[in-house]
Protein backbone atom coordinates (compact mmCIF):
# COMPACT_ATOMS: atom_id res chain seq x y z
CA UNK A 1 0.00 0.00 0.00
CA UNK A 2 2.75 2.46 1.02
CA UNK A 3 6.34 2.26 -0.27
CA UNK A 4 9.27 4.47 1.06
CA UNK A 5 12.38 4.41 -1.32
CA UNK A 6 15.87 5.73 -0.32
CA UNK A 7 14.01 9.37 1.04
CA UNK A 8 16.04 11.93 2.49
CA UNK A 9 14.26 14.42 3.94
CA UNK A 10 14.22 17.49 6.39
CA UNK A 11 13.65 20.82 7.54
CA UNK A 12 15.59 23.34 5.44
CA UNK A 13 19.18 22.77 5.26
CA UNK A 14 18.89 20.54 7.88
CA UNK A 15 18.92 16.97 6.84
CA UNK A 16 17.15 14.35 9.22
CA UNK A 17 16.16 11.28 6.64
CA UNK A 18 18.74 9.73 5.33
CA UNK A 19 17.82 7.22 3.12
CA UNK A 20 14.54 5.69 4.50
CA UNK A 21 13.02 2.35 3.18
CA UNK A 22 9.77 1.32 4.39
CA UNK A 23 6.84 -0.25 3.33
CA UNK A 24 3.37 -1.21 4.71
CA UNK A 25 1.23 -4.06 2.92
CA UNK A 26 -2.41 -3.41 2.88
CA UNK A 27 -4.37 -4.53 5.41
CA UNK A 28 -1.70 -4.90 7.67
CA UNK A 29 -0.43 -3.00 10.65
CA UNK A 30 3.05 -1.59 10.98
CA UNK A 31 4.82 0.09 13.47
CA UNK A 32 7.72 2.57 13.09
CA UNK A 33 9.76 2.61 16.46
CA UNK A 34 12.55 5.08 17.87
CA UNK A 35 13.12 7.64 20.72
CA UNK A 36 12.71 11.07 20.44
CA UNK A 37 14.60 12.65 17.60
CA UNK A 38 15.31 9.67 15.73
CA UNK A 39 13.30 10.96 12.51
CA UNK A 40 9.46 9.22 13.40
CA UNK A 41 7.75 12.55 12.98
CA UNK A 42 9.73 13.97 10.30
CA UNK A 43 9.04 10.92 8.08
CA UNK A 44 5.18 11.24 9.30
CA UNK A 45 5.62 15.06 7.88
CA UNK A 46 7.11 13.73 4.87
CA UNK A 47 4.82 10.94 3.82
CA UNK A 48 2.10 13.67 4.16
CA UNK A 49 3.65 16.13 2.26
CA UNK A 50 4.49 18.90 4.72
CA UNK A 51 7.79 18.39 4.41
CA UNK A 52 9.67 18.15 0.93
CA UNK A 53 11.32 14.86 -0.18
CA UNK A 54 15.07 15.61 -0.52
CA UNK A 55 15.70 12.26 -2.60
CA UNK A 56 13.83 9.20 -2.96
CA UNK A 57 9.97 8.25 -3.82
CA UNK A 58 7.00 7.53 -2.27
CA UNK A 59 4.48 5.68 -3.65
CA UNK A 60 0.58 5.28 -2.07
CA UNK A 61 -1.78 2.97 -3.48
CA UNK A 62 0.49 2.49 -6.80
CA UNK A 63 0.43 6.42 -7.19
CA UNK A 64 3.59 8.36 -6.69
CA UNK A 65 3.52 10.67 -4.45
CA UNK A 66 6.29 12.36 -3.75
CA UNK A 67 5.78 15.82 -4.90
CA UNK A 68 1.45 15.40 -4.23
CA UNK A 69 0.54 18.42 -2.03
CA UNK A 70 -0.41 17.53 1.31
CA UNK A 71 -4.46 18.03 0.30
CA UNK A 72 -4.20 16.23 -2.30
CA UNK A 73 -2.26 12.97 -0.17
CA UNK A 74 -4.94 13.36 2.32
CA UNK A 75 -8.10 12.78 -0.66
CA UNK A 76 -6.52 9.62 -2.27
CA UNK A 77 -7.12 8.21 1.24
CA UNK A 78 -3.81 8.23 2.98
CA UNK A 79 -4.43 10.20 6.33
CA UNK A 80 -2.62 11.18 9.11
CA UNK A 81 -3.47 11.10 13.20
CA UNK A 82 -1.01 14.00 14.73
CA UNK A 83 -0.29 13.92 18.51
CA UNK A 84 -2.88 14.65 20.67
CA UNK A 85 -2.92 18.01 21.59
CA UNK A 86 -3.72 18.90 18.18
CA UNK A 87 -7.52 18.59 18.24
CA UNK A 88 -9.15 21.85 17.91
CA UNK A 89 -9.82 23.28 21.25
CA UNK A 90 -12.17 25.88 20.30
CA UNK A 91 -14.00 23.60 18.68
CA UNK A 92 -16.56 21.28 19.41
CA UNK A 93 -16.07 17.40 19.38
CA UNK A 94 -18.78 17.43 16.60
CA UNK A 95 -17.17 20.26 14.92
CA UNK A 96 -13.51 18.63 14.79
CA UNK A 97 -15.02 15.78 14.00
CA UNK A 98 -16.71 16.87 10.60
CA UNK A 99 -13.61 18.81 9.78
CA UNK A 100 -12.14 15.26 9.47
CA UNK A 101 -14.58 14.70 7.13
CA UNK A 102 -13.70 18.29 5.12
CA UNK A 103 -12.56 16.20 1.97
CA UNK A 104 -15.92 14.24 1.72
CA UNK A 105 -19.44 15.01 0.48
CA UNK A 106 -21.64 12.75 0.71
CA UNK A 107 -23.75 14.32 3.86
CA UNK A 108 -25.98 11.04 4.06
CA UNK A 109 -23.07 8.63 4.45
CA UNK A 110 -21.15 11.20 6.43
CA UNK A 111 -23.63 11.50 9.23
CA UNK A 112 -23.75 7.45 9.01
CA UNK A 113 -20.18 7.33 9.85
CA UNK A 114 -20.36 9.82 12.44
CA UNK A 115 -22.79 8.01 14.77
CA UNK A 116 -20.24 4.87 13.87
CA UNK A 117 -17.81 6.59 15.56
CA UNK A 118 -20.04 7.56 18.23
CA UNK A 119 -20.93 3.63 19.07
CA UNK A 120 -17.25 3.17 18.20
CA UNK A 121 -16.19 5.69 21.07
CA UNK A 122 -18.92 6.15 23.52
CA UNK A 123 -17.04 9.07 25.67
CA UNK A 124 -17.51 11.01 22.55
CA UNK A 125 -20.41 10.71 21.91
CA UNK A 126 -21.44 11.76 25.74
CA UNK A 127 -19.14 14.79 24.77
CA UNK A 128 -20.27 15.75 20.63
CA UNK A 129 -21.13 19.51 22.07
CA UNK A 130 -18.53 20.09 24.30
CA UNK A 131 -15.19 22.42 23.54
CA UNK A 132 -12.62 19.84 22.68
CA UNK A 133 -10.00 21.82 24.84
CA UNK A 134 -11.95 20.44 27.84
CA UNK A 135 -11.50 16.66 27.55
CA UNK A 136 -8.85 14.42 29.08
CA UNK A 137 -6.07 13.23 27.52
CA UNK A 138 -7.57 9.84 26.27
CA UNK A 139 -10.60 11.64 25.15
CA UNK A 140 -8.21 13.75 22.89
CA UNK A 141 -6.32 10.75 21.49
CA UNK A 142 -9.88 8.67 20.50
CA UNK A 143 -11.12 12.88 19.32
CA UNK A 144 -8.10 12.88 16.50
CA UNK A 145 -8.26 8.98 15.96
CA UNK A 146 -12.22 9.32 15.01
CA UNK A 147 -11.40 12.27 13.13
CA UNK A 148 -8.72 10.62 11.17
CA UNK A 149 -11.60 8.05 10.50
CA UNK A 150 -13.94 10.70 9.77
CA UNK A 151 -11.86 10.73 6.16
CA UNK A 152 -12.77 7.17 5.74
CA UNK A 153 -9.26 6.35 4.65
CA UNK A 154 -7.49 3.37 3.28
CA UNK A 155 -4.39 4.14 5.50
CA UNK A 156 -3.91 5.74 8.55
CA UNK A 157 -1.00 6.63 9.70
CA UNK A 158 -0.71 7.21 13.92
CA UNK A 159 2.09 9.30 15.21
CA UNK A 160 2.47 7.99 18.69
CA UNK A 161 -0.85 7.68 20.29
CA UNK A 162 0.12 6.43 23.54
CA UNK A 163 2.12 9.68 24.25
CA UNK A 164 0.71 11.21 27.95
CA UNK A 165 -1.17 8.77 28.77
CA UNK A 166 -1.83 6.51 31.47
CA UNK A 167 -1.22 3.15 30.34
CA UNK A 168 -5.01 1.18 30.81
CA UNK A 169 -5.94 4.30 28.79
CA UNK A 170 -3.29 3.05 26.22
CA UNK A 171 -4.71 -0.08 26.26
CA UNK A 172 -7.76 0.98 25.53
CA UNK A 173 -6.62 2.68 22.46
CA UNK A 174 -4.40 0.19 21.16
CA UNK A 175 -7.42 -2.22 21.86
CA UNK A 176 -9.30 0.36 19.75
CA UNK A 177 -6.66 0.62 16.65
CA UNK A 178 -6.70 -3.18 15.95
CA UNK A 179 -10.81 -3.25 16.07
CA UNK A 180 -10.28 -0.58 13.19
CA UNK A 181 -7.59 -2.39 11.37
CA UNK A 182 -10.13 -5.42 11.55
CA UNK A 183 -12.26 -3.38 9.49
CA UNK A 184 -9.78 -3.45 6.40
CA UNK A 185 -8.31 0.16 7.19
CA UNK A 186 -3.97 0.05 6.65
CA UNK A 187 -2.10 1.18 9.83
CA UNK A 188 0.87 2.34 10.47
CA UNK A 189 1.87 3.28 13.83
CA UNK A 190 5.14 5.36 15.08
CA UNK A 191 5.39 4.96 18.91
CA UNK A 192 8.02 4.93 21.57
CA UNK A 193 5.90 2.39 23.49
CA UNK A 194 7.97 -0.25 21.95
CA UNK A 195 6.41 -3.49 23.92
CA UNK A 196 2.45 -2.31 23.44
CA UNK A 197 3.58 -1.46 19.84
CA UNK A 198 5.33 -5.10 19.05
CA UNK A 199 1.88 -6.33 20.30
CA UNK A 200 0.03 -4.74 18.12
CA UNK A 201 1.84 -4.82 14.94
CA UNK A 202 2.53 -7.55 12.56
CA UNK A 203 6.07 -5.76 11.46
CA UNK A 204 8.34 -3.26 12.86
CA UNK A 205 11.05 -1.15 11.52
CA UNK A 206 13.15 0.78 14.32
CA UNK A 207 14.41 4.21 13.77
CA UNK A 208 17.51 5.67 14.66
CA UNK A 209 19.56 8.80 14.02
CA UNK A 210 17.73 9.09 10.64
CA UNK A 211 18.51 5.46 9.64
CA UNK A 212 16.56 2.41 9.67
CA UNK A 213 18.56 0.35 12.06
CA UNK A 214 16.20 -3.24 11.85
CA UNK A 215 13.12 -4.67 10.87
CA UNK A 216 11.28 -7.69 10.59
CA UNK A 217 8.37 -9.66 11.78
CA UNK A 218 7.17 -8.41 15.37
CA UNK A 219 7.34 -11.88 16.84
CA UNK A 220 10.76 -12.32 15.81
CA UNK A 221 11.67 -8.57 17.52
CA UNK A 222 10.42 -9.33 20.49
CA UNK A 223 12.87 -12.06 21.25
CA UNK A 224 15.45 -10.26 19.15
CA UNK A 225 18.61 -9.76 21.96
CA UNK A 226 19.55 -6.28 19.88
CA UNK A 227 16.18 -5.46 20.71
CA UNK A 228 15.86 -6.22 23.78
CA UNK A 229 19.52 -4.49 24.86
CA UNK A 230 18.21 -1.25 22.66
CA UNK A 231 15.21 -0.34 24.02
CA UNK A 232 14.40 -2.72 27.16
CA UNK A 233 17.44 -3.47 28.99
CA UNK A 234 16.25 -6.88 29.85
CA UNK A 235 13.58 -9.04 28.87
CA UNK A 236 9.94 -8.48 27.46
CA UNK A 237 8.04 -10.41 30.03
CA UNK A 238 4.62 -11.94 29.12
CA UNK A 239 4.94 -12.27 25.40
CA UNK A 240 1.91 -14.32 25.06
CA UNK A 241 -0.45 -11.68 25.87
CA UNK A 242 -2.57 -11.13 22.50
CA UNK A 243 -4.81 -7.90 22.11
CA UNK A 244 -8.44 -9.42 21.76
CA UNK A 245 -10.60 -6.94 20.53
CA UNK B 1 -25.93 73.30 35.57
CA UNK B 2 -28.30 71.07 33.41
CA UNK B 3 -26.37 68.19 31.87
CA UNK B 4 -27.15 67.65 28.23
CA UNK B 5 -28.43 64.22 28.19
CA UNK B 6 -29.21 64.83 24.47
CA UNK B 7 -26.27 66.03 23.01
CA UNK B 8 -24.52 62.97 25.21
CA UNK B 9 -26.93 60.27 23.96
CA UNK B 10 -26.06 61.79 20.13
CA UNK B 11 -22.52 61.78 21.02
CA UNK B 12 -22.28 58.01 21.89
CA UNK B 13 -24.69 57.20 19.59
CA UNK B 14 -22.42 58.94 16.20
CA UNK B 15 -19.69 57.71 18.57
CA UNK B 16 -21.05 53.70 18.11
CA UNK B 17 -21.91 55.03 14.42
CA UNK B 18 -18.06 55.72 13.93
CA UNK B 19 -17.17 53.09 15.71
CA UNK B 20 -18.51 50.53 14.03
CA UNK B 21 -16.92 51.39 10.93
CA UNK B 22 -13.02 51.30 12.56
CA UNK B 23 -14.66 47.59 13.61
CA UNK B 24 -15.25 46.50 9.98
CA UNK B 25 -11.61 47.69 9.65
CA UNK B 26 -10.17 46.07 12.73
CA UNK B 27 -12.38 43.21 11.71
CA UNK B 28 -10.19 42.50 8.09
CA UNK B 29 -7.22 43.65 10.25
CA UNK B 30 -7.70 40.46 12.62
CA UNK B 31 -8.93 38.51 10.07
CA UNK B 32 -5.47 38.62 8.00
CA UNK B 33 -3.63 38.47 11.23
CA UNK B 34 -5.78 35.01 12.30
CA UNK B 35 -5.13 33.60 8.70
CA UNK B 36 -1.78 34.84 7.89
CA UNK B 37 -0.28 35.47 11.10
CA UNK B 38 0.61 39.01 9.34
CA UNK B 39 -0.14 42.36 9.80
CA UNK B 40 -1.37 44.04 7.00
CA UNK B 41 -0.16 47.58 6.77
CA UNK B 42 -1.71 48.18 3.28
CA UNK B 43 -4.39 47.88 4.89
CA UNK B 44 -5.78 51.30 5.32
CA UNK B 45 -5.19 52.08 1.12
CA UNK B 46 -7.75 49.10 0.49
CA UNK B 47 -9.90 51.06 2.67
CA UNK B 48 -9.10 54.09 0.57
CA UNK B 49 -9.29 52.46 -2.73
CA UNK B 50 -12.78 50.93 -1.76
CA UNK B 51 -13.88 54.41 -0.99
CA UNK B 52 -12.60 55.49 -4.34
CA UNK B 53 -14.46 52.31 -6.42
CA UNK B 54 -17.47 53.18 -4.32
CA UNK B 55 -17.36 56.65 -5.34
CA UNK B 56 -16.67 56.01 -8.72
CA UNK B 57 -19.45 53.41 -8.91
CA UNK B 58 -21.96 55.71 -7.49
CA UNK B 59 -20.90 58.71 -9.23
CA UNK B 60 -19.51 58.20 -12.78
CA UNK B 61 -21.67 55.06 -13.03
CA UNK B 62 -24.95 56.16 -11.55
CA UNK B 63 -24.68 52.72 -9.67
CA UNK B 64 -27.31 52.49 -6.49
CA UNK B 65 -25.48 53.29 -3.54
CA UNK B 66 -26.03 49.55 -2.14
CA UNK B 67 -25.02 48.38 -4.76
CA UNK B 68 -21.45 50.33 -5.13
CA UNK B 69 -20.97 48.88 -1.75
CA UNK B 70 -21.02 45.40 -2.77
CA UNK B 71 -18.90 46.78 -5.93
CA UNK B 72 -16.17 48.33 -4.12
CA UNK B 73 -16.11 44.96 -1.67
CA UNK B 74 -15.55 42.47 -5.16
CA UNK B 75 -12.81 44.66 -6.23
CA UNK B 76 -11.50 45.07 -2.90
CA UNK B 77 -11.35 41.40 -3.05
CA UNK B 78 -10.14 40.25 -5.96
CA UNK B 79 -7.43 42.89 -5.71
CA UNK B 80 -6.40 41.50 -2.38
CA UNK B 81 -6.11 38.29 -3.74
CA UNK B 82 -4.18 39.48 -6.58
CA UNK B 83 -1.84 41.11 -4.24
CA UNK B 84 -1.83 38.16 -2.01
CA UNK B 85 -0.90 35.95 -4.96
CA UNK B 86 1.64 37.73 -6.65
CA UNK B 87 3.74 39.73 -3.55
CA UNK B 88 2.82 38.34 -0.29
CA UNK B 89 2.64 34.28 -1.07
CA UNK B 90 6.20 33.36 -1.34
CA UNK B 91 7.02 35.37 1.88
CA UNK B 92 3.68 34.09 4.19
CA UNK B 93 4.58 30.85 3.05
CA UNK B 94 8.22 30.94 4.67
CA UNK B 95 7.11 31.68 8.20
CA UNK B 96 5.21 34.82 9.54
CA UNK B 97 5.58 36.25 13.14
CA UNK B 98 8.80 36.56 14.54
CA UNK B 99 10.62 34.76 11.29
CA UNK B 100 12.47 36.77 8.91
CA UNK B 101 9.99 36.60 6.77
CA UNK B 102 7.76 37.57 8.52
CA UNK B 103 9.73 41.03 9.70
CA UNK B 104 9.86 41.12 5.63
CA UNK B 105 5.94 40.98 5.52
CA UNK B 106 5.98 44.13 7.26
CA UNK B 107 8.03 45.78 5.08
CA UNK B 108 6.21 44.85 2.01
CA UNK B 109 2.84 45.99 3.49
CA UNK B 110 4.59 49.71 4.13
CA UNK B 111 5.96 49.54 0.70
CA UNK B 112 2.05 48.28 -0.83
CA UNK B 113 0.77 51.00 1.34
CA UNK B 114 3.48 53.33 -0.60
CA UNK B 115 2.82 51.91 -3.87
CA UNK B 116 -1.18 51.68 -3.75
CA UNK B 117 -1.11 55.03 -2.75
CA UNK B 118 0.52 56.77 -5.51
CA UNK B 119 -1.40 54.67 -7.52
CA UNK B 120 -4.90 55.89 -6.27
CA UNK B 121 -2.77 59.40 -6.40
CA UNK B 122 -1.97 58.61 -10.38
CA UNK B 123 -5.33 57.87 -10.82
CA UNK B 124 -7.30 60.49 -8.97
CA UNK B 125 -5.51 63.14 -8.09
CA UNK B 126 -4.62 64.22 -4.50
CA UNK B 127 -7.66 66.44 -4.15
CA UNK B 128 -10.56 65.47 -1.60
CA UNK B 129 -13.60 64.13 -3.44
CA UNK B 130 -17.26 64.82 -1.76
CA UNK B 131 -19.25 61.62 -1.91
CA UNK B 132 -23.04 62.48 -2.11
CA UNK B 133 -25.39 60.38 -1.46
CA UNK B 134 -29.01 61.20 -1.45
CA UNK B 135 -30.61 59.20 1.02
CA UNK B 136 -33.32 61.16 2.74
CA UNK B 137 -33.90 63.22 5.10
CA UNK B 138 -32.11 62.80 8.42
CA UNK B 139 -33.91 60.14 11.40
CA UNK B 140 -35.71 62.16 14.44
CA UNK B 141 -35.12 60.50 17.65
CA UNK B 142 -36.45 62.36 20.11
CA UNK B 143 -34.15 65.83 20.19
CA UNK B 144 -31.33 64.13 18.35
CA UNK B 145 -31.42 64.48 14.59
CA UNK B 146 -29.26 61.70 12.58
CA UNK B 147 -28.06 61.62 9.19
CA UNK B 148 -29.15 58.72 6.96
CA UNK B 149 -25.81 58.01 6.44
CA UNK B 150 -25.07 57.01 9.96
CA UNK B 151 -28.40 55.16 10.04
CA UNK B 152 -27.44 53.10 6.51
CA UNK B 153 -23.82 52.57 8.38
CA UNK B 154 -25.24 51.17 11.36
CA UNK B 155 -27.85 48.68 9.36
CA UNK B 156 -24.91 47.67 6.95
CA UNK B 157 -22.42 46.82 9.71
CA UNK B 158 -24.68 44.96 11.34
CA UNK B 159 -25.82 43.18 8.44
CA UNK B 160 -22.07 42.34 7.13
CA UNK B 161 -21.56 41.22 10.95
CA UNK B 162 -24.53 38.90 10.76
CA UNK B 163 -23.38 37.66 7.27
CA UNK B 164 -19.63 37.18 8.53
CA UNK B 165 -20.79 35.50 11.31
CA UNK B 166 -22.72 32.85 9.81
CA UNK B 167 -20.35 32.05 6.73
CA UNK B 168 -17.81 31.34 9.90
CA UNK B 169 -19.66 29.75 12.17
CA UNK B 170 -22.46 27.81 10.22
CA UNK B 171 -20.91 26.92 6.56
CA UNK B 172 -17.96 24.23 5.40
CA UNK B 173 -15.97 26.59 4.28
CA UNK B 174 -16.24 29.03 7.37
CA UNK B 175 -14.76 25.49 8.75
CA UNK B 176 -12.10 25.90 6.84
CA UNK B 177 -11.24 29.00 7.42
CA UNK B 178 -11.38 28.19 11.27
CA UNK B 179 -9.37 25.28 11.01
CA UNK B 180 -6.94 27.14 8.67
CA UNK B 181 -6.38 30.24 11.14
CA UNK B 182 -5.85 27.91 14.14
CA UNK B 183 -2.90 25.42 12.37
CA UNK B 184 -1.87 25.60 8.99
CA UNK B 185 -0.74 21.96 8.96
CA UNK B 186 -3.31 20.61 10.40
CA UNK B 187 -5.45 21.94 8.38
CA UNK B 188 -3.89 20.49 5.45
CA UNK B 189 -4.09 16.89 7.05
CA UNK B 190 -7.87 16.88 6.78
CA UNK B 191 -7.62 17.60 3.05
CA UNK B 192 -7.91 21.78 3.12
CA UNK B 193 -6.63 23.44 0.55
CA UNK B 194 -5.19 25.72 2.47
CA UNK B 195 -2.79 28.32 0.17
CA UNK B 196 -6.69 28.86 -1.68
CA UNK B 197 -8.40 29.28 1.69
CA UNK B 198 -5.84 31.78 2.92
CA UNK B 199 -6.32 33.74 -0.33
CA UNK B 200 -10.33 33.30 0.79
CA UNK B 201 -9.77 34.93 3.91
CA UNK B 202 -7.43 37.71 2.63
CA UNK B 203 -10.27 38.79 0.14
CA UNK B 204 -12.63 38.46 3.10
CA UNK B 205 -10.64 40.98 5.00
CA UNK B 206 -9.59 43.55 2.09
CA UNK B 207 -13.84 43.02 0.96
CA UNK B 208 -14.88 44.12 4.85
CA UNK B 209 -11.98 47.15 4.69
CA UNK B 210 -13.46 48.49 1.05
CA UNK B 211 -17.09 48.36 2.74
CA UNK B 212 -15.71 50.30 5.48
CA UNK B 213 -14.72 53.06 2.81
CA UNK B 214 -17.69 53.07 0.77
CA UNK B 215 -19.81 53.82 4.07
CA UNK B 216 -17.43 56.60 5.53
CA UNK B 217 -17.56 57.95 2.14
CA UNK B 218 -20.77 60.64 2.61
CA UNK B 219 -19.84 61.09 6.27
CA UNK B 220 -16.43 62.27 5.24
CA UNK B 221 -14.80 63.18 1.69
CA UNK B 222 -12.36 60.98 0.36
CA UNK B 223 -9.19 60.91 -0.56
CA UNK B 224 -6.41 59.21 -1.31
CA UNK B 225 -4.57 59.57 2.38
CA UNK B 226 -7.62 58.67 3.78
CA UNK B 227 -6.56 55.10 4.70
CA UNK B 228 -3.33 56.42 7.14
CA UNK B 229 -5.58 57.51 9.96
CA UNK B 230 -7.79 55.23 9.75
CA UNK B 231 -5.61 52.19 9.35
CA UNK B 232 -3.65 53.64 12.56
CA UNK B 233 -7.55 53.69 14.55
CA UNK B 234 -8.58 50.57 13.05
CA UNK B 235 -5.20 49.10 14.53
CA UNK B 236 -6.22 50.85 18.10
CA UNK B 237 -9.27 49.60 17.98
CA UNK B 238 -8.16 45.66 17.09
CA UNK B 239 -5.51 45.73 20.24
CA UNK B 240 -8.03 47.30 22.22
CA UNK B 241 -10.30 44.18 21.69
CA UNK B 242 -7.56 42.11 21.55
CA UNK B 243 -5.47 41.16 18.75
CA UNK B 244 -6.60 38.67 16.37
CA UNK B 245 -10.00 37.89 18.50
CA UNK B 246 -13.10 39.07 15.99
CA UNK B 247 -15.58 39.94 18.21
CA UNK B 248 -12.67 41.81 20.43
CA UNK B 249 -12.01 43.77 17.07
CA UNK B 250 -15.84 45.02 16.50
CA UNK B 251 -16.07 45.66 20.24
CA UNK B 252 -12.83 47.52 20.13
CA UNK B 253 -14.00 49.78 17.30
CA UNK B 254 -17.11 51.05 18.89
CA UNK B 255 -15.35 51.74 22.10
CA UNK B 256 -12.56 53.57 20.46
CA UNK B 257 -15.47 55.58 18.71
CA UNK B 258 -17.30 56.45 21.40
CA UNK B 259 -14.16 57.55 23.24
CA UNK B 260 -12.96 59.59 20.23
CA UNK B 261 -16.52 61.63 19.94
CA UNK B 262 -16.95 62.04 24.03
CA UNK B 263 -13.55 63.06 24.01
CA UNK B 264 -14.00 65.59 21.26
CA UNK B 265 -17.20 67.00 22.70
CA UNK B 266 -16.29 67.09 26.56
CA UNK B 267 -12.45 67.78 26.30
CA UNK B 268 -10.91 69.11 22.34
CA UNK B 269 -12.36 69.34 19.46
CA UNK B 270 -9.20 70.08 17.85
CA UNK B 271 -7.33 67.30 18.66
CA UNK B 272 -10.27 64.91 17.63
CA UNK B 273 -7.58 61.86 16.61
CA UNK B 274 -5.74 62.19 19.49
CA UNK B 275 -8.45 59.91 21.77
CA UNK B 276 -8.29 56.66 20.00
CA UNK B 277 -4.23 56.46 20.70
CA UNK B 278 -5.03 57.43 24.42
CA UNK B 279 -7.25 54.83 24.34
CA UNK B 280 -5.16 52.37 22.86
CA UNK B 281 -2.14 53.50 26.15
CA UNK B 282 -5.14 52.75 28.49
CA UNK B 283 -5.89 49.50 27.56
CA UNK B 284 -2.22 48.52 26.31
CA UNK B 285 -0.99 50.11 30.62
CA UNK B 286 -3.87 48.33 32.19
CA UNK B 287 -4.70 45.09 30.10
CA UNK B 288 -2.69 44.62 27.42
CA UNK B 289 -3.74 41.60 25.93
CA UNK B 290 -7.06 43.69 25.27
CA UNK B 291 -10.45 43.24 26.05
CA UNK B 292 -11.15 39.56 24.47
CA UNK B 293 -7.31 39.28 23.98
CA UNK B 294 -6.00 35.68 23.27
CA UNK B 295 -2.97 35.23 24.47
CA UNK B 296 -1.72 32.00 22.69
CA UNK B 297 -2.94 31.11 19.22
CA UNK B 298 -5.84 30.42 19.71
CA UNK B 299 -7.91 32.23 16.86
CA UNK B 300 -10.95 32.74 14.90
Amino acid sequence: MLKIKEVHAGYGRLKILRGINLSVSQGTIVALLGGNGTGKSTLLKTISGLLPVMEGSIEFDKKVITDSKPHHIVRSGLVQVTQSKEAYPAMTVEENLMVGAFTRSDKAEIKYDLEGIYSFFPALKDRRNMLSGTLSGGEVQMLVTGRGLMAKPKMLMLDEPSAALAPKVVLEIFANIYKISQTGVTILVVEQNVRMALLLAQYAYIIRDGRIMIEGKSEELINDPAIKEFFLGGTVTDTSKKLNA
Amino acid sequence: MDFDFNSLLAFIIFGITIGVVYGIVALGISLIYSGLDIVHFAHGEIYMFGAFIGLFLSQELGVPYPFAIIGAMIFAALLGMGIERVFYRRLTQAGGGYTVAGMGMIICGFGMSVALMNVAFLIWGAGAEPFPVNLGMPLQLGDISIPQSYVLTAVVSMLLMVVLNYFIRHTKLGLAVRAVAHNKDIAYLMGINVPLVISLIFGLGCALAAAAGVLIGPMQSVQVEMGYLMLMKAFAAAVVGGFGSLPGALIGGILVGIFENLGAAYISPSHKDIYAFLLLILVLIFRPSGLFGVIAKVKA
